[in-house]
């Protein structure tokens, strides 16, 4: 018991990863069923890269969509990952935490475009930012930002 | 035209790994590394400030730590027992010793050497010594420190370390470093405990040496055995091995030099006792 006293810094530690690693994998984890349902759902909403639609296509709205969201990383992860950075390799902890906002801003994007009455988004771009990532901080929260330009073509409701 | 979005499968952007199994593993690549070079670090910092000359070591302390010591009746005798015991000791003639004793109601029970020489003592300390012979141990101990250098490699050995350290905290981030830093520390008590194992043993001899027999060490650490009794922590956390290893060492050297164990010891002069004595009693 003195020994866990004296070294009360290592049980805060340890208490934070566990925190840390189970709530965060039961974050991530419903985070991820709630993606699946959404995009079965949104699966009508056709997301594309090219700049317009081909020029066949009779159009009836144009307008900009945008889906943004932010995740921060928890206190495992980011222990895991400054591990990673000492002996390089895959940061798996952080590959999880990118598709899950990646997905999720285009959740959101085809979601504004189906509110809209759109059926395609063209045009379609992701940005990236990292909150924190400073030396000796590690990065604190990502933003990915997902916008297109919304169509809707003539002769769907 | 007819287009189409398909459900794309798992998995692709995604590794399977459980994160406990990636965790494990880089947790101990990363806790052996640093246990090794913990190791070669804080042998070779050690053995380069061994280097630093006494004078360069004196001058240090006198720059950042010490002041002269306070004038007392106390000190001046503490100080007469020490410059007995250093040559006993083989302490060089160039490397003086100069003995502070702090007379502090807090009953602190500690006695320490710094840099330069410079060794405190403690009116608490002095409270609970048995005898003359008990009081010269706890000095041959710590002129043994000063002899062999080790204030100077123990400071060596910490500066290095922490520089290594804040070089890593800029590629890892604070966390990890500030868990290398643990594991660090615990190696350096593993450096500061062999220390203190060589200081006993040349404290012994002197003892021996001066007083016939070495029932002052026996007594010492019998009385140190009694005072941490309560305090059951793994020798891996502690700055200095259990008491009662220390005095297992110093019986069974003892008996393999043939030095008596048992004998007369000589008292302390009944003015120190009363004068480190307090109204308050002595636990």
């Amino acid at each position: 018991m003195e020994i866990l006293l004296q070294n009360n810094y290592l049980v805060v530690f340890v208490v934070l990863m566990l925190i840390g690693y189970f709530v965060g994998r039961a974050k991530e984890r419903r985070h991820y069923q709630s993606i699946f349902e959404r995009e079965e759902e949104l699966r009508r909403v056709l997301a594309f890269s090219s700049k317009g639609p081909p020029p066949s296509m009779a159009v009836e709205l144009t307008t900009l969509v945008v889906g943004d969201v932010v995740i921060s990383v928890d206190y495992f992860k980011k222990f895991v990952a400054g591990l990673r950075n000492l002996v390089g390799g895959p940061m798996m902890a952080y590959e999880t935490l990118l598709d899950r906002a990646r997905r999720e801003a285009l959740l959101r994007m085809k979601a504004k475009a189906h509110d809209l009455g759109a059926d395609m988004i063209f045009n379609v771009k992701l940005e990236t930012a990292s909150f924190g990532n400073r030396a000796g901080g590690g990065v604190k929260a990502i933003e990915v930002y997902a916008y297109g330009t919304a169509v809707k073509t003539k002769g769907v409701n | 035209m007819k287009f189409d979005n398909p459900e794309i499968p798992e998995g692709i952007n995604t590794r399977g790994e459980h994160p406990l199994r990636e965790f494990f593993w880089l947790l101990l690549a990363v806790l052996v590394t640093t246990a090794i070079i913990a190791a070669i670090v804080g042998y070779s910092a050690g053995w380069i400030a061994k280097r630093i000359p006494y004078r360069v070591e004196q001058q240090m302390a006198q720059r950042f730590f010490e002041s002269e010591p306070t004038p007392s009746e106390i000190g001046d005798y503490l100080q007469h027992l020490a410059d007995r015991l250093a040559p006993a000791e083989g302490l060089p003639d160039d490397m003086s010793i100069t003995v502070h004793y702090i007379d502090d109601d807090d009953d602190v029970v500690n006695a320490f050497a710094t840099l330069g020489g410079h060794l405190h003592f403690y009116r608490g300390l002095l409270a609970r010594l048995p005898s003359e012979d008990a009081l010269a141990m706890v000095i041959a101990h710590e002129i043994a420190h000063v002899k062999h250098r080790h204030p100077i490699m123990a400071l060596g050995r910490g500066v290095t370390l922490v520089a290594a350290v804040a070089a890593l905290s800029g590629v890892s981030g604070g966390v990890v470093a500030d868990r290398v830093t643990d594991l660090a520390a615990l190696t350096n008590l593993s450096f500061s405990r062999a220390q203190e194992r060589e200081a006993d043993v040349t404290a012994l001899r002197a003892l021996v040496r001066t007083y016939g027999n070495a029932a002052g060490a026996v007594a010492l650490f019998e009385l140190f055995a009694e005072l941490e009794q309560d305090r059951r922590m793994p020798t891996i956390l502690l700055t200095h091995p259990h008491s009662k290893d220390r005095s297992r060492e110093m019986r069974e050297r003892a008996a393999a030099q043939g030095w008596p164990t048992g004998g007369n010891t000589t008292p302390l002069p009944k003015w120190l006792t009363e004068a480190v004595a307090r109204t308050e009693s002595v636990q």
